[in-house]
């Protein structure tokens, strides 16, 4: 079909002889009258002849005249046609095939690889170099748009992701710096521990701290890597719920309910410590100042289910569904040039949070007249606080080896939970125990359910009468307030077992 | 991306002014020092926070305050705090340290001696 590739131009000699037309026609007129006026008969006839062929040559020229036009007619409908389709190419590529260009850009596939199979390059996958009805120049026209778009998204997309990237380096910066900080605070802590004065300063500036660390892990997290320091070992729910409260302004309103005694593994320690602040600090935030933000942890068919609940004014429908869209768009991922003021990013976090670990994260209105942040955190995650080192809060680390060291393990029973009860018959087998040593071992494990809670206070009756008298004997320092202690739980302090018993009967009536 | 130290992996996530509630030093009016002795009235309860509840353990018979802090980990006025919401929820009894406002002044000693003297 070469003649949509001439040039315009071609029609003009069609038009030359559209012009010759006239000239011959008349030129036949002339000899007929010339034949009817003449009477010499050549004459006549000659004129007749010329007549005859100048009326062929009409006839001729317009046989020629109805091919050509035929012809255009043919070439317009084929002009038509092409016209269409580069109309419809041109649509498709603004509706289709550039908006799923930068979709696929976005979504982080190489550039290259979109161009090509979205036919931005001569090769199998090329969409228009095989249609007839596109001309070359209009093809590379398209690919050459395409390019560009795709080259400028892609552009932007590299720009972001170092921009990103930035955030996140300055992020893990400010992280390590305040990891770095906390551990010399817990340290000066420590040191001060004897000066309250001093102590109370400290432990405003370790808030301060914990706070930016907080907000580092967000940016960390928005840019897309993990939040803060990372735990090999499991931690106890209490120590994680605490973990979040030590990070939010307002802590000191929060009360902390009771506790089922599981550990978080490892990896997701951080994190959930991470969305549990950050719904805490929402809770906080959002509700009167004088109201009390409720933390609970609950065992459910799923895993364990950490709720919180304000006082705070009730989340009207719309508001709890525009909350509960941030969290979904936040789970599909996030632009950081879409976040606004703090709330949102504090549940842009808690979304990708739960995305990432898998948490379930909702809210409702609560039976306080607020908001109620339920997260649950499945089954997989969740593992029994015997995997939990005594580490999981800061209470007994020091004391931990030497609870194993005199641990001779005789009770079957209180092999299976582990770590709160084994050392526990260690006072009565050892010679002459302190009764430090005793409380030592006990302390190592002392988040706790209720019923392990009751099965100590059986260990601690049965075991008592025989590592009590020892220090009774022993007159160690201190020993009379004992008795003046047995004296005033309104026991009749015989001697030195009696007042063993009346402490029994103390912690029995307890 | 380089992480913090591996030596962060240790240790706890709570701070030490979560387990105080903020406070540096115990509400109650009773002075409590180093050696000042604590003794439990009973077993921990089961929704007593941890610490207090391993205090309460360890001092089934009388420990001093230094001692309890050096067995828990924790600084001492964390100790006194916790040891005073004990004393507070009347779960423990603490010896107080003896005062040493108390002892008598050496004007009064001397105008005891002079008084004997003239006996």
């Amino acid at each position: 079909m070469e003649q949509r590739d001439i040039p315009p131009e071609t029609a003009r000699p069609e038009a030359g002889a559209g012009r010759a037309l006239p000239a011959i026609a008349s030129l036949a007129a002339v000899c007929l009258v010339g034949a009817l006026v003449s009477s010499s008969e050549p004459v006549g006839t000659v004129l007749i002849a010329a007549g005859a062929l100048c009326a062929a040559a009409v006839f001729v020229e317009a046989l020629r005249r109805g091919r050509a036009l035929a012809d255009r007619t043919a070439r317009i409908a084929a002009l038509q046609h092409t016209l269409a389709r580069q109309e419809t190419e041109a649509t498709r590529l603004s509706a289709v095939v550039l908006p799923e260009a930068i979709d696929r850009l976005r979504r982080g596939e190489p550039a290259e690889e979109v161009l090509t199979s979205l036919g931005g390059r001569a090769g199998p996958g090329n969409r228009w170099g095989s249609d007839d009805a596109l001309t070359p120049r209009f093809r590379t026209a398209l690919q050459g748009v395409l390019a560009h778009a795709v080259d400028a998204v892609d552009n932007e997309e590299s720009l972001r992701d170092s921009a990103q990237r930035a955030f996140v380096n300055v992020a893990r910066r400010v992280q390590a710096i305040v990891h770095q900080q906390a551990h010399e605070m817990r340290e000066m802590e420590d040191r001060h521990g004897r000066n309250p004065d001093v102590f109370g300063d400290l432990l405003r500036l370790d808030h301060g701290t914990a706070l930016i660390g907080r907000l580092a892990d967000s940016i960390s997290v928005l840019g897309g890597s993990r939040p803060g320091r990372q735990w090999s070992r499991a931690v106890t729910l209490y120590s994680v719920m605490r973990g979040a409260m030590s990070r939010i302004i307002d802590y000191q309103r929060v009360e902390l309910h009771s506790v089922s005694e599981v550990a978080v593994v490892g990896p997701v320690v951080e994190p959930l410590i991470h969305t549990l602040a950050e719904l805490l600090d929402n809770a906080t935030r959002y509700s009167p100042p004088h109201t009390r933000v409720h933390l609970t942890a609950v065992e459910v068919q799923s895993g364990i289910a950490v709720e919180i609940e304000d006082g705070g004014l009730s989340m009207s429908e719309e508001a709890r569904a525009r909350a509960e869209r941030m969290l979904a768009q936040a789970q599909s991922g996030i632009d950081l040039n879409d976040l606004g003021e703090t709330p949102r990013l504090g549940l842009a976090v808690v979304g990708r949070l739960a995305q990432a670990y898998g948490f379930q994260v909702s809210l409702r209105s609560s039976a306080y007249g607020g908001v109620r942040a339920v997260v649950i955190v499945p089954q997989h995650l969740i593992t029994t606080a015997s995997a939990a080192t005594g580490l999981a809060h800061g209470i007994g680390s020091s004391s931990g080896p030497r609870a194993v060291s005199a641990t001779p393990r005789e009770h079957p029973v209180d092999a299976m939970p582990a770590g709160v009860s084994v050392p526990r018959p260690a006072p009565a087998p050892a010679p002459g125990p302190m009764p430090v040593a005793d409380g030592a071992t006990t302390e190592r494990t002392a988040t706790g359910l209720p019923q392990r809670r009751r099965k100590d206070r059986l260990t601690t009756t049965e075991v008592r009468p025989a590592a009590r008298p020892q220090p009774a004997d022993d007159n160690g320092p201190g020993m009379w307030l004992e008795a003046f202690h047995s004296g005033l739980s309104g026991e009749p302090g015989k001697d030195a077992p009696g007042a063993q018993d009346a402490s029994g009967s103390a912690t029995k009536g307890a | 991306m380089k992480e913090p130290p591996s030596s962060w992996e240790d240790g706890s996530p709570e701070r030490l002014y979560v387990i105080t509630g903020g406070r540096s030093g115990p509400s109650t009016s009773v002075q409590l020092d180093l050696v000042t002795l604590v003794v439990a009235k009973g077993p921990p309860r089961p929704e007593m926070q941890p610490e207090q509840a391993s205090i309460l353990r360890m001092c089934q018979s009388p420990l001093s305050v230094a001692e309890i802090a050096a067995y828990a980990g924790l600084p001492v006025s964390v100790v006194t705090v916790l040891v005073g919401d004990l004393m507070a929820a009347q779960r423990v009894h603490v010896r107080p340290p003896i005062p040493t406002a108390k002892l008598p002044d050496l004007a009064l000693i001397e105008a005891v001696i002079d008084g004997l003297q003239k006996l």
